[in-house]
């Protein structure tokens, strides 16, 4: 028996679509008192059911606070006063709003109330008209608090999904941008779009990634970061194989280079696949820079990455192990600093690591006026009195600071996490075994990196497997003329983003 | 040609890669203190001596990738049961399995001694045992394609040790290579002899060939990683002879490893226990290739699944690498697997080729006579 986990099995389709069937072909009932009866025991009679006659024989059933109150008012109950009508035909002709259907279902019917649509019975038609008229009621749109950046749009998505996808529409405005509705959760009924370009995304994983969220049998979806979880290659694996952005620039930047995006209702955080372990590491702030410092910034931050796992162990290593690779110069302030401290390197390193994890944890929990208090108060004062009191050593301090500094680089708050966490048992391994643990652990981190995949492309590209072209665009940026390519981590149906064009124009 | 091997062109690789599988499987703990063995015979021409066993080893790949080409698709075990017939065939990817089995051990032996005798003299056997054991399985169950990766990283990411050579270059003394060729040529054939425990790893082309995607284009790559690893050994030696006086080489038992003991940065000193270390990251593709074309022999001769051998194939490497513990031990298990590998290597290919064209041209001769009947 191969280990699964238990959301990815598949629920025995046949037993559980019998009686859905039957349910879903129940008919609208004739008469108004048959239907107000059906609709009241279909939706438990809720308080806020709201149902209304209008003279001669028509009936508006609504759930109050779901739909708008101005449209209802304005544009159906005035006008079915105005001009009295008795046929559904009519009265569809006479009500003047955008979305409105016939239904002779009774599940279709109580579907639409509860997502915000007003029913119309009319007594003795076996069918109902169904008016979307749902709030729009939703956070304004803000700038993202949790990816901003310098030079760039200072727009953010937010919780509703027709807004983020208008926003989408706004950057890409063409008819390729594919949007496929789905709906997860047998509970919560979460609306989903999958969004990609036809004629850039590859079919095959278009197709992967439907059948990943169609086969998911779960009751409630409420955040995208859970479907991405579930949906992941590997979704044991610490490391996310799939990018959550709440950046629409960042994400229409994807989906033009030929990969998908999920944005689920109520999420303010978008998913970007296929995604590579380098395209972590970058921001969108460096498409909008002079090359030379994107590459700058984005080497910086592959040093940062490094040295946030592997600073603290190295230093722990050397402390607990191999005195002999530090240099005379610099042994003796070391040993001076350590003179007073009790403990052994390992201890003294997890005590401030777990310091430092309690004041971000503290930080990101509290309002953010009393967070930035803790965070610097807390830091000072713990810092300058854990090292006069000898609990540590100055050095080690300055080490545990720096690494968590670079952790914080990452444009990822996700592989920050992964980052903060590898961390652990790296320093761990290194007071145990020294260098050799540190080894061991970058052997299995490298081994483990290359076994994952993102929707089956592998996830160390363009490293490995090398692709030399790819690489113009992932540790470093070159001039925009010399990335005409899409990556073939995408696998585009188009290869080329334009014609390449020579780079210095004036001279060819 | 039968049980030619059918794969899908998701399990292939590029044939570019070639080059860093083969020169990941060659560089292991042999280049660490292949200096002394040839000196010993070769003295100053030791670098003749390398220089030999390099063109040996080209020579010996251009039998492999002929014998290869005319089977189209298959290793070297499906090649061997077709030549020897079922029974003796099998007996030879037996034995193969066994060859790939002591090199899997004598680089994991190695490795395990030198971590010993230079970080951690009092430290379990086991332990280092165990966990490299447990970073081997770990890549070889993610497939080929794993493998493969780590064998690129290991060469990309250590390239950096190769500068370091320059820092000893400083107090060397040209003069110690002269007068050339002052050695007769038995001593120098001998020492390219003792080159082989170091420059094998190669022969995983055999293996690996039928997973090559475009298969015309093998050459190349290969030759051009025969042709780095020999480049890299060449320096090492040069620098080693000019570094070195004549005593202290013969002495030396990693003399490599000695050679990075001197070397210091402003930030770090002793570079070797950092060396020593990140060598690690060297062997792990190094055992994984030889495990994995254990593994390919096992599943011609039992029906085995990939981890159950794999669990199996550690266990007895385990209890060897505990058994084993002297120095006296390893180093005899060395020459003995040197000498066993010089005529696996490098006679058997050549043997193994000429069979196959008698073979080709024996089969084809009686098709010819049933078409003319």
């Amino acid at each position: 028996m191969k280990f699964k986990l238990p959301f990815n099995k598949k629920q025995p389709l046949l037993e559980k679509e019998t009686p859905k069937e039957k349910e879903s072909l129940v008919r609208v009932a004739l008469t108004t008192d048959h239907f107000i009866q059906s609709i009241k025991s279909a939706t438990n009679n809720p308080a806020d059911l709201i149902i209304k006659s209008i003279p001669p024989n028509i009936t508006l059933i609504y759930i109050d606070n779901l739909v708008d109150d101005q449209t209802l008012n304005n544009d159906i109950i005035a006008n079915l006063l105005n001009n009295p009508q008795e046929t559904p035909e009519a009265i569809e002709m006479t009500i003047s709003i955008p979305e409105i259907v016939k239904s002779n279902l009774l599940q279709e019917t109580v579907e639409s109330l509860v997502n915000g649509s007003v029913v119309i019975h009319i007594d003795g038609y076996p069918q109902v008209l169904i008016g979307n008229i749902a709030t729009r009621e939703s956070r304004a749109l803000s700038a993202p608090e949790n990816e901003s950046q310098v030079i760039g749009t200072q727009v953010g998505f937010n919780e509703s999904l027709t807004t983020n996808i208008s926003l989408i529409r706004r950057y890409i405005v063409s008819p390729n941008l594919c949007n496929e509705k789905l709906k997860i959760g047998t509970r919560t009924n979460t609306t989903i779009s999958l969004l990609y370009m036809n004629g850039i995304a590859n079919d095959q994983m278009v197709n992967t990634l439907r059948q990943r969220i169609t086969d998911l049998y779960i009751d409630e979806l409420l955040d995208s970061a859970v479907l991405a979880e579930m949906i992941d290659d590997n979704s044991l694996s610490v490391f996310p194989q799939m990018l959550l952005t709440e950046r629409p620039d960042r994400f229409c930047d994807a989906i033009l280079d030929g990969k998908m995006g999920v944005i689920v209702d109520g999420s303010s955080m978008a998913i970007i696949c296929p995604q590579a372990f380098t395209e972590f590491f970058r921001s969108q702030e460096d498409q909008n820079l002079r090359w030379q410092i994107a590459t700058f910034l984005r080497l910086l931050r592959l040093a940062a990455f490094f040295l946030s796992v592997y600073l603290t162990p190295f230093y722990v290593a050397a402390v607990t192990f191999h005195y002999e690779v530090i240099p005379q110069a610099f042994l003796v302030p070391l040993s001076e600093s350590r003179a007073l401290v009790p403990f052994p390197p390992i201890f003294e390193a997890l005590l401030l690591e777990f310091i430092i994890e309690l004041l971000r944890e503290a930080g990101a929990r509290l309002p953010t006026k009393i967070g930035q208090t803790i965070g610097i108060v807390g830091g000072i004062v713990i810092g300058t009195a854990a090292v006069q009191a000898g609990i540590t050593s100055n050095i080690l301090l300055i080490i545990i600071a720096l690494s968590a500094l670079a952790s914080f680089t990452s444009p990822s708050y996700m592989m920050g996490n992964v980052i903060r966490l590898i961390r652990f048992p790296i320093i761990i391994l290194a007071g145990f075994w020294g260098f050799y643990g540190i080894m061991l652990a970058f052997c299995f981190i490298l081994i483990h990196l290359l076994r994952q995949t993102s929707l089956g492309a592998p996830y160390m590209s363009p490293f490995y497997p090398p692709r030399m072209k790819d690489m113009r665009d992932s540790l470093i940026r070159m001039p925009i003329p010399l990335t005409a390519k899409r990556t073939s981590l995408t696998r585009p149906k188009d290869k080329n983003k334009f014609e390449p064009e020579p780079v210095k124009p004036e001279k060819s | 040609m039968k049980n030619p091997i059918q794969l899908s062109p998701k399990d292939m690789i590029n044939a570019y890669l070639l080059f860093f599988v083969v020169h990941g499987a060659q560089v292991g703990v042999g280049i660490q203190g292949f200096q002394r063995v040839i000196y010993q015979d070769a003295r100053q021409d030791a670098w003749i001596s390398v220089l030999l066993a390099g063109i040996a080893s080209h020579i010996v790949t251009f039998c492999m990738i002929k014998t290869l080409e005319i089977y189209g698709s298959n290793d070297l075990y499906g090649i061997q049961q077709d030549i020897f017939g079922k029974w003796i065939g099998n007996l030879l990817n037996a034995l193969y399995i066994l060859y790939c089995f002591i090199a899997f051990f004598s680089i994991l032996r190695n490795y395990i001694e030198v971590i010993q005798v230079w970080l951690f003299p009092s430290i379990g056997t086991w332990f280092l045992s165990a966990t490299l054991l447990i970073i081997v399985i770990y890549a070889f169950t993610g497939g080929l394609r794993v493998i493969v990766g780590v064998s690129f990283f290991s060469i990309v990411l250590s390239l950096w040790i190769f500068p370091m050579l320059s820092f000893p270059l400083k107090y060397s003394v040209a003069e110690s290579l002269l007068p050339i060729l002052e050695n007769d040529v038995r001593s120098i054939l001998k020492g390219a002899h003792s080159m082989t425990f170091t420059i094998i790893g190669f022969e995983i082309l055999n293996i690996i060939y039928p997973f090559v995607k475009d298969k015309k284009n093998v050459r190349k790559p290969v030759h051009l990683g025969l042709l780095f690893t020999t480049f890299i050994y060449l320096s090492v030696m040069m620098v080693s002879i000019t570094y070195y006086s004549e005593g202290k080489l013969l002495k030396t038992i990693w003399a490599t490893l000695t050679l990075f003991s001197f070397i210091s940065f402003p930030f770090i000193e002793r570079f070797e226990f950092v060396a020593v270390c990140f060598w690690m990251l060297i062997i792990i593709p190094n055992m994984c290739l030889y495990l994995w074309a254990a593994y390919r022999g096992a599943i011609r001769l039992v029906n085995i699944r990939g981890t159950t051998f794999v669990w199996l194939f550690s266990f007895f490497v385990f209890i060897c690498t505990i058994i084993v513990q002297t120095r006296i031990q390893i180093n005899a298990i060395n020459t003995v697997f040197g000498h066993i590998a010089f005529y696996v290597i490098f006679v058997y290919p050549i043997l193994l080729w000429i069979l196959a064209i008698l073979k080709k041209n024996f089969t084809s001769k009686k098709v010819h006579k049933n078409e003319q009947t």
